[in-house]
């Protein structure tokens, strides 16, 4: 089946069994290779983008459900070569460790501020309940978050 | 099943209901499977597990996901309606129903996590008619419809009589679930969502309980149970149901309770849980829900 | 220049988080091949032969059995186990046979084509079983490994003492469940086998390559990938993995990739070894402890992998953190059909510790004494000596971590207000009254604590025998005006921060900022042999070693620019153009005053030990048992920090393990298979069952530490969680588990049963 979608802010065409997961078209033939595997069957959120703003596991979705949305990975949060606040959080205060779960938890952590800027602990928590991160016990993911936000706030007038 | 098989499937996006519904009836008629897909989160899932199919007779898979009819959630006249295709997250983050119909939407918010509510639908839910669907069980409490749809028409079977057996439901192969409706609750209402799972999120149900009720004067005038993880279905609790209609709730005693939610369930050993466990934290929720009703019909 | 001490940004974190880092799944090759494990559906049997399906069309599908392997053995501590079985398998996922195609779909149904033909024996599958030899599965006895630790007279001791206390405490397995699945990637060339993977130890893998193809050190590259999280999973078993995608690799003449799926990764790989621990004790009636005596039996599964050393380690643990006058320690580690169990971080330790904090609570119970104080009371101090006679000398920072996790939890006034449900009446009593205010909840609140060490380092003389080697290097780029350092050490970053923490360590020694120091890719080929990264070694161990080579070139450098004048840069300057790239290495020195003896258990067991305090409130649920745990604190002494925020990112990451351990995770068998090898099903915390954790990092410094005295801290936190929880539990609800795990069915039973 052809079918095209924007990844990342690009149009996309390509052609694949509609029922190809997400995940194997972003890693294939995108060479997107950010997304990660966990676990293969939507317990880990390491393969978490953004369908049409939204986290998903794209593990879970299949490429023919995809056509014509708009799907956002790891790959597009920085803007040329400068990180976003969020990954720079994530490096500065301790957000990542083996990083193989970072860009899934960085994606559902992305929805939720472009959601809510100013998100409590709570709020932060409930947003990554779906990323296992075996290596940090939360707290400095959570920190990072927090921080994040404080970032953008400070950086956006008023 | 390695996930590279599941891509070999044949699919097809049907453009409206009357659409899908005319080639489900002409596959039936076949005696060809099909496969309703809409937000792949248990079929996927359970594909892995699977053993392989022969690759020269694959079912057929139909995408529901963009069908206008079954998208949506309304609430017209004190009446909602929720597209079959309508996901948890829709369902969560909707102003009324958050409002009226609090049992659903805390029942979205507890399944999976984020990335699950954004995919899972209502539909799929009762569709799987596993005995761990937890939006089964909340709409089982609310007296909801569920609304089938096929060439002949749309008919109607209420929730509580929806399963028929483990994994088994009185949807015919050339149906379809287009929708459920049920009457909010009144304001003011009894509503609990309880889930015991096996951690504090992204969890599957060891024991949910779904209830609502309300109280005029003493006396249970509507009431509704559902109970997911205890039964080879989720099931309504018909015995308990019937106490929450007592003339006179104050006198409900712990003892009734007890006797009655052991009849309404069959609670088995398995990987997530105890049949004893499973029990006992059936009992202590429905008594639970009951202290709360029994202070309302005194006050 | 003070890096050490402070909390730069990672210097792995850009590619982690712009996912640019690449991990052995996104890594391929021109021809790559992709790899599957034909495993046994059986925990024992006679493998007769493996039929292949004739229907099956099997061109271009590489096929791999015993037949094929040139020596079949895995080379670690023993070589009992075969890199694929030939005539009997031992376990259930016992690999039997490996298949490579080119696409994922030939390669499962070619997987499916293939029929391990095997006569099933009766398997040994409890330690019971194992040791009453119901079947003879390892050796004339199916004991793997026994250790004697002994100090005066424990027997007549506790005979002769007023409260004389037993008890017998269990854990079960648990999985490692690192995020990235177990991956190796596999090539031949002229210049012989290429390896690059998943993995903690590459010259591990690079010692079972060279025994299993017969080459010399030279024929034999392994290089770390970017590896998503070990503790302790990726330790040993890479090496199975890598002799398998190299067979692959070679028969086929392709390059061949094996990536685990999550639930062939549960049921194969290694987990840690459940235990029973017995303990008895005698003490005063003031709770002045005097004696001890510990048996300790370990379930190591179908092979022998690192079960003696995890073994020893769990006995060196195991009569705490506390003054023992007499002590004895008998351990034993027994064979069982089921799947080998390995390194996972505390490595034995855990289990020990979970037994003898199990054990001071009994006492506490006993003598109705406050827990924390009552352990106070006991703790080792500079100039005690641990059961093996290792004086202490110096950095006992125990006393310290109690004071502040005491202070920052406000255990006192939280052991008074909380949990009077457990003082004041039996649990029924407590569950029975009806709730006030109708539906308000049914839950109780408590708070426990532990105490806890763990040996930073190789144990005994394992530091001394292994010699341990790093390199640093200067040289030029030519697009750079100043000379540049290399860090070349076999020690893996798995996430816990080796990469950032060695820059600080080696940028320090040299006087120059971090940016000019880099860390090269850990490659046999390229990185001397410093060693495993395991044994919470790396920053202590290791860390010195490069501290040392650092210095070393700094006083080169200096003694030259001392010499000829200029600046440091002119002087290094120098020192290149003279030499190339100048290179210091060095190897650790053991020093001189630790002694070690292998065949009595005495002596200086570890170089110095961690220490901490761990204090965790919980909520019961009365009705559901369900516990949340609201707070945890914890106290550890690391010596020093080098990087404050990364180390209490290992004891909050460490402590998770810990608390999911006690309260979530439990492997399920049955026939000695797997039922729950799917993260479904296998329950690891998420964000919202975490607790907020309070760490309180206490420095007091070890003489030989790097950056001023740091030890190693990766294991320590993973030893005091589970008890810490087991207490508050039995606090806020009566319920005493002197069994992990704590799960609600656990306490549910535990509560019917009247305790």
């Amino acid at each position: 089946m052809r079918m095209s979608f924007v990844v990342n802010g690009r149009s996309r065409t390509l052609d694949a069994p509609p029922l190809t997961r997400l995940l194997d078209i972003l890693r294939g033939p995108l060479g997107l290779t950010g997304t990660k595997e966990g676990c293969g069957e939507g317990e880990c959120g390491s393969c978490t983008v953004l369908l049409d703003g939204v986290p998903v596991n794209a593990c879970l979705v299949v490429a023919g459900q995809c056509d014509g949305r708009t799907v956002l990975t790891v790959e597009g949060l920085a803007s040329k070569d400068t990180l976003s606040d969020l990954q720079e959080a994530f490096v500065k205060e301790g957000g990542a460790q083996c990083g193989i779960c970072t860009p899934g938890i960085l994606m559902a952590a992305h929805a939720l501020l472009a959601a809510n800027p100013q998100p409590g602990e709570g709020e932060i928590r409930e947003s990554i309940a779906g990323n296992i991160c075996r290596c940090t016990g939360y707290q400095r993911i959570v920190e990072s978050i927090r921080q994040a936000a404080k970032e953008q706030a400070a950086r956006e007038p008023g | 099943m390695n996930p590279a098989e599941i891509a070999l499937y044949p699919f097809e996006r049907p453009g409206t209901l009357a659409e899908l519904c005319r080639t489900l009836s002409a596959r039936a008629g076949r005696k060809e499977k099909t496969v309703l897909l809409a937000g792949g989160t248990d079929w996927i899932v359970e594909r892995r597990l699977a053993p392989p199919e022969d690759p020269n007779d694959l079912p057929l898979v139909l995408d529901v996901s963009r069908l206008t009819e079954m998208r949506g959630i309304t609430v017209v006249k004190e009446i909602a309606t929720i597209g079959a295709a309508a996901t948890f997250l829709e369902i969560k983050s909707h102003p009324v129903l958050s409002r009226r119909a609090p049992v659903l939407t805390a029942m979205a918010r507890e399944v999976g996590a984020v990335q699950i509510q954004a995919r899972g639908t209502l539909g799929g839910n009762l569709a799987g008619a596993s005995p761990a669907a937890d939006g089964a069980a909340a709409l089982m409490a609310l007296d909801a419809d569920v609304v089938l749809a096929s060439i002949h028409g749309e008919r109607r079977v209420p929730m509580t009589q929806f399963f028929t057996a483990y994994r088994t439901t009185r949807r015919a192969e050339d149906e379809v679930i287009v929708r459920v409706e049920f009457t909010l609750p009144r304001t003011g209402a009894h509503q609990v969502w309880r889930k015991v799972g096996t951690r504090a999120a992204q969890a599957i149900s060891k024991v949910a309980l779904a209830a609502v009720a309300e109280v005029e004067r003493g006396r249970g005038v509507r009431s509704g149970f559902g109970m997911a993880s205890v039964a080879p279905v989720t099931v309504s609790l018909p015995s308990v149901r019937a106490l929450g209609l007592s003339p006179s709730l104050a006198s409900v005693s712990d003892e009734e309770l007890d006797a009655a939610t052991r009849r309404d369930i069959a609670p088995i050993d398995d990987l997530r849980s105890t049949a004893a466990y499973r029990a006992h934290v059936a009992s202590a929720l429905v008594k639970g829900f009951f202290r709360e009703l029994r202070i309302a019909a005194g006050s | 220049m003070a890096l050490v001490g402070r909390s730069v940004p990672r210097a792995d974190g850009p590619a982690k988080v712009a996912g640019t880092a690449r991990y052995v799944d996104d890594l391929t090759r021109p021809g790559v091949l992709l790899g599957a494990t034909l495993r046994s559906p059986v925990a024992r049997g006679r493998l007769r032969g493996i039929r292949r399906d004739p229907s099956f069309d099997w061109t271009g599908v590489t096929v791999v059995t015993a037949e094929d392997v040139p020596v079949n053995v895995v080379a670690l501590i023993e070589e009992d186990q075969p890199v694929l079985a030939s005539d009997e398998v031992r376990h259930a996922y016992e690999p039997i046979a490996l298949v490579a195609a080119e696409d994922p779909v030939r390669l499962a149904r070619a997987l499916r084509a293939l029929t391990p033909e095997i006569d099933p024996l009766p398997p040994v599958l409890t330690v019971a079983d194992a040791l009453q030899r119901k079947a003879q599965i390892h050796g004339p006895d199916n004991v793997f490994a026994t250790y004697r630790i002994s100090k005066g007279d424990a027997a007549k001791a506790i005979a002769e003492s007023a409260v004389r206390l037993s008890g017998t405490y269990r854990t079960h397995h648990q999985e490692q469940l690192y995020i990235e699945p177990q991956g190796m990637l596999a090539f031949w060339d002229a210049s012989g086998a290429h390896l690059v993977g998943s993995l903690q130890c590459p010259f591990y893998v690079h010692k079972g390559v060279k025994r299993t193809f017969s080459l010399d050190d030279a024929h034999v590259d392994v290089t770390q990938a970017v590896t998503g999280g070990g503790f302790g999973g990726k330790e040993e078993y890479p090496t199975l993995l890598a002799l398998h995608a190299l067979l692959l690799a070679k028969k086929s003449g392709r390059p061949v990739k094996m990536i685990y799926d999550r639930q062939e990764d549960i049921e194969a790989t290694t987990k840690r070894h459940p235990s029973e621990v017995t303990i008895s004790s005698g003490c005063d009636r003031e709770g002045n402890l005097s004696a001890v005596s510990i048996r300790i039996v370990m379930d190591g599964g179908a092979y022998v992998t690192l079960t003696p050393v995890v073994l020893s380690r769990g006995a060196l643990h195991a009569a705490g953190a506390y003054r023992w006058e007499h002590v004895s320690i008998e351990a034993i580690a027994v064979a069982t059909n089921t799947p080998p169990n390995g390194a996972f971080r505390g490595f034995g330790a855990p289990q020990t510790i979970w037994a003898i904090e199990r054990h001071l609570d009994r006492i506490a119970r006993e003598l109705s004494a406050d827990p924390l104080a009552l352990r106070e009371k006991n703790l080792l101090r500079v100039g005690d000596t641990t059961p093996t006679g290792q004086f202490l000398k110096e950095s006992v920072g125990v006393q310290r971590c109690v004071e502040e996790a005491r202070k920052a939890s406000g255990w006192e006034r939280k052991r008074e207000t909380l949990g009077q449900a457990a003082a004041a009446r039996p649990v029924s009593a407590i569950l029975r009254r009806p709730a006030p205010g109708g539906s308000a909840s049914r839950k109780a609140r408590g708070i426990g604590a532990s105490v806890f060490l763990h040996g930073a380092g190789f144990t005994g003389s394992g530091e001394r025998k292994l010699k341990g080697r790093v390199a640093i290097d200067m040289f030029q780029l030519l697009t750079e005006k100043k000379p540049r350092f290399r860090i070349r050490t076999a020690s893996t970053d798995i996430g816990q921060g080796t990469e950032t923490v060695f820059r600080q360590i080696a940028a320090e020694a040299l006087w120059v900022s971090m940016d000019r120091v880099d860390f090269a890719t850990p490659s046999t080929a390229t990185v001397p042999d410093s060693g495993p990264t395991v044994a919470s070694r790396t920053v202590m161990i290791v860390g010195s070693i490069l501290e040392h080579a650092a210095r070393d070139l700094f006083a080169r450098i200096e003694q030259n620019r001392q010499k000829q004048g200029g600046s440091f840069d002119d002087a290094a300057r120098r020192l290149i153009a003279h030499e190339g790239t100048v290179i210091s290495e060095k190897t650790y020195e053991t020093p001189a005053d630790f002694v070690w003896d292998d065949a009595t258990y005495r002596g200086d067991a570890y170089p110095v030990f961690g220490w901490g305090c761990d204090i965790a409130e919980v909520e019961v649920d009365l009705d559901t048992f369900e516990t949340t745990v609201i707070g945890f604190w914890a106290a550890q002494d690391v010596g020093k920090a080098i990087h404050p925020l990364m180390c209490k990112g290992q004891i909050e990451g460490g402590t998770l393990q810990a608390i999911g351990w006690a309260l979530n995770e439990k492997v399920v068998l049955k026939d000695g298979k797997i039922l729950n090898a799917r993260m479904t099903n296998y329950i690891v915390p998420t964000s919202i069952d975490a607790p907020r954790f309070t760490t309180v990092l206490v420095e007091d410094p070890y003489s030989r530490g790097p950056g001023g005295g740091a030890k190693g801290i990766g294991e320590l936190p993973m030893d005091g969680g589970a008890p810490a929880i087991a207490a508050a539990i039995e606090h806020a609800t009566g319920i005493v588990r002197d069994d992990l795990p704590l799960l609600p069915e656990d306490l549910f039973v535990a509560w019917k049963t009247g305790r």
